[in-house]
């Protein structure tokens, strides 16, 4: 059988300790999933669970104390601080909870960023890149700077500025948490619509219960710390999906309730 | 303007606009300066003080006569010269630094140790090296300058947002263009703090330089004056010293103006 396309084995994560002080707990220990090719997962979990730690060790910047990182089936080193090797070689993009877009860059000067960077801007990816623009709803905004945007328009900006440069794994750290229910519902349906069109394997994490459940293929309920995989849900509900409706759709409730339960 | 703004504010129309009170201001200040100015030189004679119409004469003759602006030239090549090196060692060598914590922690106390020397008092030394030419002079200019724009660019590169940083490296930015793309674009604010702080010190460098060992220059012209008991010339000389002084500070404004023009617009201070 094939391996898993991303599988993560017995993670484990403490933070270095201060001289004089108690061996600091365990944030993570004996964490493990596999995600498949394409597949759309999301993680929910308490606040202070490690959820942002989990994502820094996958995306490799930040080391783990144990444990294995599988890329279809080769290990990648995930504890020596030295051999970690930042978005792995542009296969795993990262869409963090703060949007982290360079404040002297306008908004399409920021999504053509990785393209710069990794030497790949040309006419064809540039029509791409403003194809995003549009599709996101930031047409006539390309030449503002990041302060002369609402939250929602800078978090639509970090969103494609990681879709833009098509990695193959794409890891979400709340990324709508910052913004009203009326803007997290439109970038909800914005990021639906844009996966739909590639599908890219995500990873989401979330603490927001119908968020996990509107977007996911599968949802993974973390435990309180040292956080692990407490409980799997297979979302049953056919897609393409509006998140709109979602909540009327037979079943919701009932899901919604285990999960509630399983992170109190 | 509203009924309701105008209660706010107190008044209707303005009886004159903030920029012409602003202007008026200024002028006022500056007759201000030059009552002040011509009494004092009543007060203690030309040999002490010089009045500002002799002043004013005496920059007339030099402009006139060309002579002006051979002492600007010299003084203003050796501060140049000086000031971007110091300007490149004291921006580079922050960049260098980061390569390394150990090191950096290791040659720390040696940097801050080299401040403490007063420039000043190596100048008979660097004569004794590099005789009476321009090299001591740059040498010391470099000096003064290094330090601020050393300081200030570290403190950028220590202040930098980690998580952007972050950002550049998972896209697949080498570190090279870190460096280049996020540390030095996030740094520049201040990077130009060090520049306009270390821009007058350098040019008061090279006019001391001047004093010791010159035959030329706008520290050289004030020297000669003073031996001269040419109080009107040493006035003229400072006031020559303190335009060059301001005309390059417009440069570094101008420079800084384009280089943080996406930099919200510049609020009131409260």
């Amino acid at each position: 059988m094939a391996p898993p396309f991303l599988e993560i084995r017995n993670l484990a994560k403490r933070f270095p300790t201060r001289q004089g002080r108690e061996p600091s707990p365990w944030v993570i220990r004996d964490l493990s999933f596999a995600v498949g090719e394409g597949e759309f997962v999301t993680l929910i979990g308490p606040s202070g669970s490690g959820k942002t730690t989990l994502l820094n060790m996958i995306a490799q910047i930040d080391v783990a104390n144990d444990g294995q990182i599988l890329f279809s089936g080769d290990a990648i080193a995930v504890s020596d601080p030295k051999s970690l090797r930042p978005g792995l070689d542009r296969r795993v993009g990262y869409v963090t909870q703060d949007d982290n877009l360079l404040p002297w860059r306008t908004t399409i000067d920021n999504v053509l960023f990785p393209l710069e960077v990794q030497g790949r801007l040309d006419d064809k990816t540039r029509a791409h890149a403003e194809t995003l623009v549009k599709a996101v709803g930031l047409s006539g905004y390309e030449r503002y700077y990041p302060h002369e945007l609402s939250g929602g328009m800078r978090k639509r900006t970090s969103l494609i500025r990681t879709l833009v440069y098509d990695p193959p794994v794409i890891l979400m750290d709340e990324p709508f948490a910052a913004v009203d229910a009326q803007t997290r519902a439109q970038l909800q349906e914005d990021l639906l619509r844009l996966w739909e069109m590639g599908r890219k394997t995500i990873i989401f994490v979330t603490h927001d219960i119908a968020e996990a459940i509107a977007l996911g293929d599968r949802t993974l309920v973390l435990t309180k710390q040292p956080t692990r995989i407490g409980a799997e849900h297979k979302i049953p509900f056919r897609r393409p999906r509006n998140v709109k409706d979602i909540f009327a759709l037979e079943g919701f409730a009932s899901v919604y309730e285990t999960i509630r339960a399983e992170i109190q | 303007m509203t009924a309701i703004d105008q209660v706010i504010s107190g008044s209707a129309e303005p009886f004159i606009s903030r920029k012409m009170a602003i202007f008026l201001g200024r002028l006022g200040f500056t007759a201000a300066l030059l009552i002040a100015w011509q009494w004092a030189a009543d007060a203690f004679g030309i040999i002490f003080f010089a009045p500002p119409m002799a002043v004013l004469q005496r920059l007339w003759e030099m402009t006139a006569s060309g002579e002006m602006f051979l002492d600007i030239w010299a003084t203003l090549k050796v501060s140049a010269i000086g000031f971007v090196i110091a300007m490149i060692a004291g921006a580079g060598l922050p960049f260098l630094l980061r390569l390394s914590a150990r090191f950096t922690e290791a040659i720390e106390p040696y940097i801050f140790w080299s401040q403490g020397i007063p420039k000043y008092a190596l100048a008979p030394w660097l004569i004794l090296w590099f005789g009476i030419g321009e090299l001591p002079k740059v040498i010391i200019v470099i000096a003064m300058s290094f330090y601020v724009i050393f300081y200030n660019t570290f403190a950028g590169v220590k202040a930098v947002d980690f998580r952007l940083v972050n950002m550049a490296r998972v896209i697949g930015a080498s570190e090279k263009v870190v460096a280049r793309e996020v540390i030095w674009k996030s740094l520049q604010p201040f990077f130009y703090a060090g520049m306009k702080i270390a821009m007058p010190h350098a040019v008061g460098a090279c006019i001391v330089g001047e004093f010791l060992v010159s035959t030329e220059g706008v520290g050289y012209y004030i020297e000669h004056a003073r031996e001269l008991s040419d109080t009107v010339g040493v006035f003229a000389g400072i006031v020559v010293a303190t335009g060059l002084v301001l005309a390059i500070n417009a440069l570094v404004n101008w420079m800084e103006r384009r280089a943080l023009a996406w930099r919200p617009v510049e609020r009131e201070m409260r």
